[in-house]
């Protein structure tokens, strides 16, 4: 006889489920709901209809179906949403997980094979939920000599970093969560976190494959970033501005990787390396330093770090598209919201029901947020294509290239930046503004 | 002790740059084996392999076992290798035996030896191409060498033991129409290898890591013994299949390969012209083959050899394999030894690793043409 | 309860399946026991030699002589040669390239070097262990025989002997590349091995032939045979810590076997 559970008795199991129950409603009562009042108390209420939000007002709105919209719609506008959901990380972690499950697809159909096919019967498309289910449900080991709070502090912060760097991407127009004058510096700033935290890891971690995958990102990520910044030189050059939203407005015509190429290129290259993609993976070189500084991370610390990756995956694509390819800009596709909705309301039958707050987005931002992420996903695919054609680089091959050909390029591309402005072509003189 | 100096500038004693790395067994670049690595920085100052971690004992289990017995067994070092295994021990016991082989066994033999050959050498590009992180050519030949397996099955029954091979013949004739299925399945195979070589062997970027590494001269391969690919990647033109026939292979009418460069790129591209080479070899012997007759001579129940000893030697997927069969009159083998192809390659391993970039082992080490199983035996 | 349940029912039937057990492995188990003493301990190895090497004679019928001849090397290798003599007897049989090479090597070495067998594409060469590494020098300059194939041991308990094969090739010959020359050589055999300290050695033939290096290395942890001047005598194969005899001598038994 299996003894799973030997002294379980159904009297106990109800009696445990009560108390489980009893304990909740208690600790609501007495900690979560000052919380709730205390938090409302604190938050700057929006006005709705010439009356303050109330906590009472709220909960009445709620069970008024016609009155929710516009909570959402103010809700909509806090900051606290902007970074938490849309142009932020919920956003961002959405597109991530679609890349995972286009990556896994997309290189599958490349080698000749299915993919993930089983999970969520409809071509596996639930095999990334079991992953996290899997990563979640594992023990974290970590190496008893290891530095325990910056083990400990590192996915964290890596994915932190992923997310600050998504909050500069401008989705549509007045949607990104930080609309700074020195957007592309910040940029710049936020990158460079990326080889500190991998170095980081690799010493905390206090094992040899790490410190050799750390030092490794740290070459490349350090040798990549100059070229990554002196490619988007020119463009700042031509327009005239840090502030990553005016540059996406400025594409309204040309979009800038038709002026420089050679810059686009050069950043498309120094992505790939900051990204540990797969021709420069090097910290990450499986046969070689097993899984580099990845290698002492276990469950779910593992699955941020890889959250974190391709998060910033997102980040840089949505960053190119914002450089070169003309961010929100593109045909407007999406049709206007009907008019009759706003003006009559619903009628259904007897009844017509007008709802105030309509419409949620307003047809731009649909627009623009639709070419956005038409656009940033063709970036992402181009970025994962690599990974079914190359093998892998060698080190001292990707300092050669970072060090010599793409700065050397970079300097031809400021040039030709140059060259638009001094020959009348771009600017406030030249004859295409 | 290096308060005194920043560290990473001045270091008291030399050693203390120098880190010891255990590539292996527990690790994704090793195999069944451990290389226990010095680096200095990203450069590797010595590396000492140690095999032995599946080592199974297969010379002394064969001085148990009767000459038939012996056969399932000795095919476990190289599973997908495993017709090339048997073949020398075949031809020895055959010698001490004074067996005589019917034609068309012997064509069989070569045709399962060549298709053999290919199954191993696929399985070995795909562990090749994942150790340079080519993760497409790890996937694609392991597809398309099924293909080959089921050929083999339909002729073996089995997928990768097949125990095909037995002293006096093989074991059972081939299928009906398996010339048929043999041709068309070869004319895909073909046209796959040439995609190999477009995505993998013409690739800019496999070409600048792996060509100019782990160089080994003409003399040095000579003076270390390697053999196979390693070998006639280094321009030395020996083939045993050329140099000293055994079975049929004197009627065929095929090229050894043989490159001139000796760097790991070199040794990479040797089997993959091999496995085209093998295409031509079956060909040939589908259409010199007897069209019927006997496969097998029945051995006697428990057969004695005299007291003699042979050795006896083929080309196999990793070089040259040799057994040396020594009896003293009894059912079984006083001695078997085994002289294998990769156990005699990974002794040029320390001298091609010196020196070279961390980055650059995988590379160097998989071209070796290893298979870390058949070193322990 | 559950727990305390389980555990009474293996404590019930535990001795009745003890009775059963030993009443019949007593046999089996007697006899089980010989082959683990000899391995482990060192002491009754010796004590148990004897009889191995009886089972040994009674197989062996064949060669009566080896187990007779004990005294030296140089004894037994005139009969291996005199059995090779009812063949040789019609000479155009013997290959004439290969009997062309065994000749030149006896006529630069008289006595030191014996042929052992010539047959077609192999030629074998049984040697004294002082003389091996002359020999292999001549075959290495002379005879452009350039790397080793294997290094093979066999042990003949019954001689105390063990013999060391080394099989060597030539690559850059054209004409020899289908030749195997056998070279052999035979050292003593102690019956409680010590290997690297007892009398089981012989020089090593690394600094003329390089690739015998992990061949010797694997010889002297199979079979327990040092080799002088080998610059890496190391175990290869086993692990560190193997404590037990040589195990391709003829007395490391396998279990049931």
């Amino acid at each position: 006889m299996s003894t799973i559970a030997p002294k379980f008795r159904l009297g106990h199991f109800i009696a445990s489920l009560t108390d489980n129950i009893f304990w909740g409603v208690v600790l609501f009562t007495l900690i979560g709901l000052p919380i709730v009042f205390i938090v409302l108390f604190l938050i700057e209420l929006p006005e709705i209809d010439g009356k303050l939000l109330s906590p009472y007002l709220a909960v009445t709105y709620i069970a008024d179906p016609s009155r929710t919209l516009p909570i959402i719609q103010s809700l909509i506008q806090t900051d606290f949403f902007k970074i938490v959901a849309f142009p932020g990380f919920g956003f961002a972690a959405l597109i991530a997980g679609a890349t995972i499950f286009i990556e896994r697809k997309f290189l599958a159909k490349i080698q000749l094979r299915p993919g993930p096919f089983y999970c969520g019967k409809v071509e596996g498309i639930l095999q990334l939920m079991a992953d996290g289910l899997k990563l979640i449900s594992k023990e974290i080991i970590i190496p008893a000599k290891a530095d325990k709070p910056i083990f400990w502090a590192a996915p964290v912060l890596f994915v932190a970093t992923a997310a600050a760097f998504v909050s500069l991407i401008p989705v549509a127009p007045g949607w990104v969560v930080a609309d700074l004058d020195v957007g592309l510096i910040a940029v710049f700033a936020i990158i460079g976190f990326f080889p500190i935290i991998t170095i980081l890891v690799s010493w905390a971690a206090n094992s040899k494959f790490p410190f050799i995958g750390g030092i490794r990102a740290l070459h490349q990520m350090v040798s990549f970033e100059i070229p990554l910044i002196l490619s988007l030189l020119g463009i700042v050059i031509l327009t005239g501005t840090l502030n990553l939203s005016e540059i996406v407005a400025s594409q309204a015509g040309i979009w800038w990787i038709v002026f420089l190429p050679i810059g686009a290129i050069v950043f498309f290259i120094s992505i790939l390396a900051e990204l540990e993609r797969i021709p420069f993976d090097l910290p990450e070189a499986e046969s070689e330093i097993v899984a580099g500084w990845l290698t002492e991370f276990s469950g779910m610390m593992y699955g941020l770090v890889q959250l974190g990756s391709y998060v910033k995956l997102y980040a840089f694509a949505g960053l190119f598209v914002t450089l070169f390819l003309g961010g929100w800009h593109g045909p407007m596709v999406v049709p206007p919201f009907p008019e009759e909705i706003i003006t009559e309301g619903i009628t259904m039958g007897p009844i017509s029901i007008k709802i105030p707050g309509l419409p949620l987005f307003s047809q731009e931002m649909l627009n623009g947020t639709l070419w956005f992420v038409i656009k940033t996903m063709g970036v992402i695919m181009v970025i994962l294509l690599p990974r079914g054609v190359f093998p892998r680089i060698r080190i001292d091959l990707l300092l050669h290239v970072g060090w010599y050909k793409l700065i050397g390029l970079c300097f031809l591309n400021l040039f030709i930046a140059l060259g638009l402005i001094y020959g009348g072509v771009l600017g406030p003189e030249g004859f295409i503004q | 002790m290096t308060t005194q100096f920043p560290p990473g500038i001045q270091l008291e004693k030399e050693d203390e740059r120098i880190m010891t790395l255990n590539i292996g067994p527990q690790h994704p670049g090793s195999g069944h084996m451990r290389l226990i690595i010095k680096v200095d920085g990203d450069y590797i100052v010595s590396c000492d392999p140690d095999p032995g971690y599946v080592h199974r004992g297969e010379e002394k289990m064969a001085e148990h076992r009767n000459y038939l017995l012996n056969i399932p067994h000795l095919e476990r070092p190289v599973i997908h290798d495993s017709c090339n295994i048997l073949y020398p021990y075949c031809l020895a016991v055959e010698e001490l035996l004074g067996t005589e082989v019917p034609e068309r066994a012997k064509y069989i033999r070569v045709i399962a030896s060549e298709l053999n050959r290919c199954v191993y050498t696929m399985y070995w590009l795909g562990i090749y191409g994942i150790f340079l992180g080519h993760s497409t050519m790890f996937m694609w030949p392991m597809a398309d060498r099924e293909l080959l397996i089921d050929l083999l099955e339909a002729m073996t029954g089995a997928r990768v033991t097949h125990s095909f091979f037995i002293p006096g013949g093989v074991r059972n004739d081939v299928p009906p129409n398996f010339e048929d299925r043999v041709l068309r399945q070869l004319s895909y195979f073909e046209k796959r290898l040439k995609e190999y070589e477009d995505i993998f062997y013409q690739n800019p970027v496999l070409k600048s890591r792996t060509e100019g590494t782990g160089i080994l001269s003409r003399e040095d391969a000579i003076r270390l013994g390697v053999t196979g690919s390693v070998l006639r990647s280094a321009g030395v033109d020996f083939d045993l299949r050329k140099k000293e026939p055994y079975d049929v292979y004197d009627n065929i009418d095929f090229e050894t390969q043989v490159l001139k460069e000796g760097d790991s790129y070199a040794r990479s591209r040797v089997p993959y012209l091999d496995m085209l080479e093998s295409c031509n070899i079956i060909r040939d012997a589908l259409t010199k083959m007897p069209t019927s007759g006997s496969v097998r001579v029945k051995l006697k129940p428990n057969p004695k050899g005299s007291a003699d000893e042979v050795y006896r030697r083929v080309e196999s997927g990793r070089g040259s394999l040799g057994m040396y069969l020594v009896s003293n009159g009894t059912p079984q083998p006083y001695r078997l030894k085994i002289s294998v192809g990769s156990f005699r390659n990974i002794i040029c391993l320390p001298y091609l690793l010196k020196g070279e970039l961390l980055g650059n082992m995988p590379a160097v080490y998989w071209s070796l043409n290893y298979w870390p199983v058949e070193a322990d035996r | 309860m559950g727990s305390s349940n389980s555990t009474k029912k293996p404590a019930k039937a535990r001795p009745k399946t003890k009775r059963k057990a030993s009443k019949k492995t007593k046999r089996k188990a007697t006899k089980k026991i010989k082959p683990k003493t000899s391995k482990k301990t060192k002491p009754e190895v010796a004590e148990t030699k004897p009889e191995v090497a009886e089972t040994k004679i009674e197989v062996a019928e064949t060669k009566p002589e080896v187990a007779e001849t004990k005294p030296e090397v140089v004894e037994t290798k005139p009969e291996v040669a005199e059995k090779q003599v009812p063949e040789k007897k019609p000479t155009e049989d013997l290959p004439k390239f290969e009997k062309s090479i065994a000749d030149r090597i006896v006529s630069s070495f008289g006595t030191k070097a014996e042929i052992g067998y010539i047959r077609p594409n192999r030629i074998r060469i049984n040697t004294k262990k002082e003389d091996i590494v002359e020999i292999a020098k001549y075959i290495r300059d002379e005879l452009k025989f350039d790397h080793a194939e294997s290094v093979s041991g066999v042990d003949y308990p019954d001689s105390k002997e063990i013999e060391v094969v080394y099989h060597l090739g030539s690559y850059t010959d054209p004409q020899l590349s289908k030749q195997i020359l056998t070279l052999a050589t035979r050292v003593p055999r102690e019956d409680v091995p010590n290997p690297g300290k007892d009398n089981t050695r012989m020089s090593s033939l690394r600094d003329v032939f390089f690739s015998v290096e992990f061949h010797e290395r694997e010889c002297f942890e199979m079979l327990g045979v040092f080799f002088e001047g080998h610059p890496d005598n190391r175990r290869l194969l086993l692990p560190e810590d193997w404590a037990d005899l040589p195990p391709l001598r003829k007395d490391f038994r396998i279990k049931g076997r």
